[in-house]
């Protein structure tokens, strides 16, 4: 658009010129130009300069025959009635200059009557201005009228300008506007008229100045602002221009058809100017689609058919160009189906982009047809060369030769043939290729800002291919690399053919020789889109460097790879390609998105799921390929992350041995490894497991003709992805293992499971633990094959019921409450062994870790675990030993663990219980109070200052005898002061053993010295040990509970080994779910075992009878020490549900 | 004149393209039906549609360009049919009724039981069909 020129870009303004009083112009000019609608002034200092005014041209004889028009348009008439042809001319005279001086009027009388002539002939309207210094200089009438009547004009238009005073200057400068705006209306209008009566009468000799009246009519309503008008004028004109195309044979062809689309171009840029101004940008779009449709195919002869796209590239550019100025946007009215019967037209046509990229298109188009045009006229018009001094015309698109001879400077016409070799050599010293780039970039820029990838992606391979055409192949890769991506994700093959085709191509001349082998494998890996069935047709496709996609092409591609890698092999090196990178090996990598992984791909899966180290294992590695030759495979490198397993398999072609396998890599020999198209090629083998711990293939290399190596990621057969591109095909997919089951679930890592520990871990526990004592556990570590290093012993305590923790919940907060504990752990071995500096000792109450020292082959260790039972519980104690092999870093990692556990049961060691025996009752029966208000109901009244027996029974409960050292009752600060407590028998010789479920009394008297109804005796104080066990004395807190007496229901029979006291016979009611307890006090009489007298409840209700089992009512009676006052006692309990 | 006919799947992918012109610009074309798919992704996802559209399978012309004109059809399970001409005057009628009998075929073609769905259509008899089609299209014999 900036190539137009500036008078055609920009609506017309009015003209008017001003004649004299110089130092005025300046001001008067502005107020002209800050009219709306602006003025244009053409200011003349002096009325000697008036001539310019008259017309120019040469008087045209009225009589002589119309003469044929040279052209349609001439260049700068537009121009000329811009600035030259003003509308009205305004006289300006001072007023001394008229009223005083003679010889100033007639000097002013002259004047007029010059300008009065240079405007004659034409419509151009004269005012005359006097400028007065105050409003009071009147001027006789006399000499406005003389001046008036000199200048022929209507006392309108004779304005006084008032210089000093300013609300008078502007007033009268206002006047003075409206005035010129008035004439200038009143002129273009009647030039207008003029002209169109021209054309409606058709008044006229060719077609040429019909044209031109349309112009012309069309330019005066757009200096009146009568757009409508104008529009009418420009859109016939295109149209009598259209059919003149056929019809005029004024110039030879070539140079016609240029002139007409020259003024075509200036036409429809008027009309597309006016609409998008008017806002009509609907219309706007018809009428661009129906100008581009007029001339589209009037291309002209082949040999400058660069003319007319350069001129069509234009169109769409220009139009671009308006559309992004105006700003266009699609109107709320119009339909939103877009290229429907509603709304012919369709979004991008609203978008400046989507002309750019057709305008970049076009350009393209005029660079091919410049090149086809030149190779011929480089053949053909050689001799003949190119005419020199060509000019353009004054008409708008024509174009003559400058031919001088001597002085004289004539103007000849051109022939089609100078015209054309005259354009071609123009058209060739443009670089085109950077004006596409640019459009290409503006409309790549849009349409990625608008969302449309595809359309992007569309004109950056149109920039990528000028690239590649101006020879810029780096810019030209980086391009196509983006676009490539887009195509390798949505599958269309083809266009990604010729991507690649670039690519390669780029890559070559950048000497980049693994991308040129990766780009050209992929190439050769392609599928190709074949139609249905109609291969042939299809695949004539013109694709660029590419080559069209054949399957014989991809061949090619191949083939072409392999010789560029044998060619590096040659010892001469003769190939000029890839030259530098001739020592290299040139690596791959194919990862699972990789677009190469239609070149190969490597699934491996071990054919168990876990395995012992050092054991053997199958593990299948498949390998698929789609390129279309047979690929030879010299060696294959299956890497895993121990590198131990690492295995190479040879090709058995292969003569020469392998230079690079490492000595960890088995080499294993295969027949021959060549890989079909589209087959797996399954390989089976059994390698040895590594170490324990996760073994996981990790990639397979393949070697190909020794200098390519492909590296690819190993892929699982069950998480094998779809090949892209290939998944779309419709072929036959196989499975990369025989086995189905391998197929879908292979996993191309294993789990090494660890080796067995050969250390024995030795728990030994003396049955139960006893609620109490400290509970040792010896713990042994027996080596058997393993030296221990860096061993650690975890040991943890767990609740057999389960709920973890060894606390019930309400206690937690006391850190003693634990009912079960984990005192410490004390190495005891007979010797000593020294605290290590780095020994790890942690003991929490549930949870220890100890660290064991290092041990050779065959060596033990043990320890005590000391753990102390608050409460009879069953409890899980797990032992665990980690240790590793070595005291080496690596060694350190692959830790061994054993584990052992023991339940250990936690006994009560002895049951407690008391009875209390009065002294006789003395006194008469009376009411006491049995239950005391407010105090605690299970207690036992004792008699005053008598002496109450006081026998407490210690039962062992366990399977071991106990010691019990001692059975004192510690009386508490209140009973001290209420009663007296005397041992009556106690311990002899230090301790008492008591054998299991044997009993150990105690009697005490207790003597009440006051009177109270509550009062607590105190504890009882049990000091026991195990007899055979050397563990410390402890103590057991028993705490007495009084109760009351109660009544049962019984009967009991006598016996004859046993005297008792009381009833016989009594009932009693037993609440349900309660329970009863029956006393009586026996005495025996004999000595061993005895059968006590046999209880039966009777449950009168269902005349049920309970009778206890012999073996529970018997009793061993032990001789009694020589002392008079030992008593047995022993208490029946029996339950009754009721 | 039809100069190419494409179908494309659920992931842009082309799973059928047919070009019809002697002329080598098969190349262009398929580049044009992959630039014509911005506008049905636009038209389709374009909330400013109104309801009763959103029914409507057939898309209209996606696009003039260079002397071609791209008409697209969506199916009901978003498939999408494409077609560029060449000639400058196409009736909606004419265009919608092409792709009605175009639409026919594919379900035909995709009903075979050998058929994997979201792969190409390598069906001859489906290519002949829509070859059919073509040369019938404008032909007047609409209906």
């Amino acid at each position: 658009m900036e190539d137009y020129p500036e008078e055609l870009r920009t609506p017309p303004v009015s003209l008017v010129s001003i004649v004299g009083c110089p130092e005025l112009h300046p001001s008067i000019s502005a107020a002209l130009s800050s009219q709306q609608p602006p003025m244009n002034t053409l200011a003349l200092p002096d009325f000697s300069k008036a001539s310019i005014l008259a017309r120019s041209g040469k008087a045209r004889d009225p009589l002589a025959p119309p003469q044929a028009p040279a052209g349609i348009l001439k260049k700068d008439w537009l121009l000329k009635h811009r600035t030259r042809v003003p509308a009205a001319v305004a006289a300006l005279f001072r007023a001394d200059q008229v009223s005083g001086d003679p010889a100033q009027w007639l000097q002013a009388c002259s004047d007029l009557e010059n300008l009065k002539s240079a405007i004659q002939g034409k419509n151009t309207k004269l005012v005359v201005v006097l400028v007065q210094a105050q409003a009071s200089d009147e001027l006789s009438e006399d000499v406005t009228v003389a001046l008036r009547k000199r200048a022929e004009i209507d006392s309108r238009h004779m304005i006084v300008l008032v210089e000093q005073d300013e609300t008078e200057w502007s007033r009268s400068l206002s006047k003075l506007k409206n005035v010129f705006a008035e004439l200038c209306s009143a002129f273009y209008k009647e030039e207008g008229r003029r002209i169109k009566a021209r054309i409606e009468k058709r008044n006229f000799s060719s077609v040429e100045l019909s044209i031109r009246y349309c112009f012309k009519v069309a330019v005066y309503a757009e200096f009146r602002r009568d757009w409508p008008e104008a529009l009418k004028f420009y859109e016939e004109g295109v149209r009598v221009l259209r059919e003149m195309i056929g019809t005029s044979t004024r110039l030879p062809p070539t140079q016609r058809l240029v002139e007409i689309k020259a003024v075509a171009e200036q036409f429809h840029f008027k009309i597309s100017t006016l609409l998008l101004h008017a806002g009509k940008v609907v219309e706007a779009i018809l009428w661009f689609r129906k100008h581009i449709r007029s001339y589209e195919r009037v291309v002209g002869t082949p040999e400058v058919a660069f003319l007319h796209w350069e001129w069509f590239s234009r169109q769409f550019l220009v139009f671009g160009e308006l559309i992004e100025t105006s700003a266009a946007t699609v109107p709320d009215t119009l339909s939103p189906r877009f290229g429907t019967a509603d709304n012919a037209l369709t979004e991008w046509e609203f978008q400046p982009a989507y002309y750019y990229q057709l305008a970049a298109t076009y350009l393209r188009e005029k660079r091919y047809a410049i090149e086809c045009s030149s190779s011929v006229a480089n053949l053909t018009t050689e001799a003949s060369g190119i005419p020199e001094s060509v000019m353009p015309s004054v008409y708008v698109g024509q174009y003559v030769r400058l031919f001088e001879q001597g002085d004289t400077v004539s103007v000849l016409p051109l022939s089609d043939t100078e015209y054309t070799s005259y354009a071609l050599s123009e058209a060739e010293r443009f670089q085109d290729s950077y004006e596409i780039i640019a459009l290409f970039r503006k409309a790549y820029e849009s349409f990625q800002s608008l969302g449309a990838t595809r359309m992007a992606s569309a004109c950056s391979r149109g920039m990528a291919i000028e690239y590649y055409a101006a020879g810029d192949f780096s810019n030209a890769k980086q391009l196509f690399d983006g676009v490539a991506g887009l195509y390798r994700q949505e599958g269309w093959t083809t266009l990604l053919w010729e991507n690649l085709g670039y690519l390669r191509e780029c890559s070559r001349k950048l000497n980049f020789l693994k991308d040129f082998i990766s780009y050209s494998l992929e190439m050769a890996a392609l599928p190709l889109f074949s139609g249905s069935g109609e291969e042939n047709r299809e695949n004539k496709i013109k694709s660029g460097p590419g080559g069209s996609p054949t399957i014989s092409r991809r061949e090619n591609i191949q083939q072409e790879v392999i010789n560029v890698l044998k060619r590096k092999q040659a010892p001469d090196g003769t190939n000029d390609e890839f030259d530098n990178a001739m020592e290299e090996t040139t690596h791959l990598d194919i990862d699972q998105i990789s677009p190469l992984r239609m070149v190969l791909t490597a699934s491996v899966a071990f054919h168990d799921q876990s395995v012992k180290p050092g054991s053997p294992l199958l593990i299948s590695v498949s390998l698929l390929s789609h390129l279309p030759s047979p690929v030879v495979v010299d060696q294959l490198e299956v890497q895993f992350n121990q590198s131990d397993c690492n295995f190479v398999i040879h090709s058995a072609q292969e003569d020469s041995p392998p230079l690079d396998s490492n000595l960890h890599d088995q080499v294993v020999e295969a027949t021959s490894l060549t890989l079909f198209t589209n087959k797996w090629m399954r390989l089976t083998r059994e390698i040895k497991s590594g170490q324990s711990g996760k073994l996981e293939c990790l990639s397979v290399k393949a070697t190909i003709n020794k200098h390519l190596v492909i590296c690819c990621h190993a892929e699982s057969p069950a998480s094998m992805e779809d090949f892209p591109l290939w998944k779309f095909e419709d072929h036959v997919e196989t499975l990369p293992t025989k086995d189905n089951v391998l197929a879908f679930s292979g996993q191309k890592l294993i789990q090494v499971e660890e080796p067995d520990a050969q250390v024995d871990l030795v728990l030994n526990s003396a049955g139960s633990a006893l609620v109490g004592e400290i509970f040792i556990v010896p713990v042994t570590i027996l080596s058997k094959g393993h030296a221990v290093h860096s061993g650690e012993l975890k040991i943890n305590l767990v609740d057999a019921k389960g709920g973890g923790l060894l606390m019930s919940p309400r206690e937690a907060e006391e850190s003693e409450s634990h009912d079960v504990e984990l005192l410490g752990v004390s190495t005891v071995d007979g010797k000593e062994l020294k605290e290590e500096v780095d020994s790890i000792r942690k003991i929490q109450y549930s949870f220890g870790v100890v660290s064991v020292p290092t041990l050779s082959e065959g060596d033990s260790w043990s320890c005590k675990l000391e753990i102390k039972w608050h409460r009879a519980k069953s409890v899980m104690l797990y032992v665990s030993l980690g240790y590793s092999l070595g005291s080496t870093e690596e060694e350190a990692l692959h830790r061994l663990n054993v584990h052992r556990s023991l339940q250990i049961e936690g006994q009560i060691p002895l049951l407690v219980t008391h009875q209390l025996l009065r002294p006789f009752r003395r006194e008469p029966l009376l009411l006491s109070e049995i239950r005391s208000l407010g105090g605690d109901d299970k207690k036992c009244s004792l008699a005053m200052n008598e002496s109450n027996m006081f026998i407490v029974n210690a039962r062992n409960c366990t399977e071991v005898p106990l010691r019990l050292h001692s059975m004192t009752i510690e009386p508490d600060d209140d009973g001290k002061q209420l009663c007296s407590v005397q041992q009556v028998s106690g311990i002899s010789n230090g301790h008492a053993v008591i054998a299991p479920s044997e009993e150990y009394k105690g009697i005490f008297s207790v003597n009440p010295r006051a009177s109270s109804s509550n009062f607590h005796l105190g504890d009882i104080c049990l000091n026991w040990s195990r007899d055979s066990s050397l563990g410390e004395d402890q103590e057991t807190h028993v705490i007495m509970k009084q109760r009351l007496p109660e009544e049962i229901k019984y009967s009991l029979v006598d016996s004859q080994n046993f005297v008792f006291s009381g009833a016989h016979n009594h009932a009693a009611f037993i609440l349900p779910k309660s329970e009863h307890t029956v006393s009586h006090k026996l005495v025996p009489l004999g000595s061993g075992s005895q059968q006590l007298p046999r209880i039966t409840v009777t449950s009168v209700r269902y005349s049920a009878a309970l009778t206890p089992s012999t073996s529970a009512a018997t009793v061993f009676i032990y001789p009694s020490e020589p002392k008079f006052n030992l008593e047995t006692s022993c208490s029946t309990s029996d339950e009754c549900v009721s | 004149m039809i100069v190419c006919v494409a179908v494309v799947g659920h992931q842009n992918n082309p799973l059928y393209l047919q070009s019809f012109t002697e002329a080598d610009d098969a190349l262009k074309l398929h580049h044009i039906v992959h630039c014509s798919l911005d506008v049905i992704d636009e038209r389709v996802n374009n909330p400013k549609r109104s309801a009763p559209t959103l029914n409507e399978t057939f898309l209209g012309l996606l696009y003039p360009t260079e002397n071609y004109k791209v008409y697209g059809y969506l199916t009901n399970t978003k498939v999408k049919f494409i077609m560029v001409t060449t000639d400058l005057d196409v009736k909606d009628a004419d265009a919608r009724n092409f792709f009605r009998k175009f639409h026919a075929a594919y379900v035909d073609a995709v009903s075979n039981p050998f058929h994997v769905p979201g792969k190409k259509i390598a069906s001859r008899s489906f290519g002949v069909r829509v070859s059919t089609i073509v040369k019938s299209f404008g032909s007047g014999t609409t209906g």
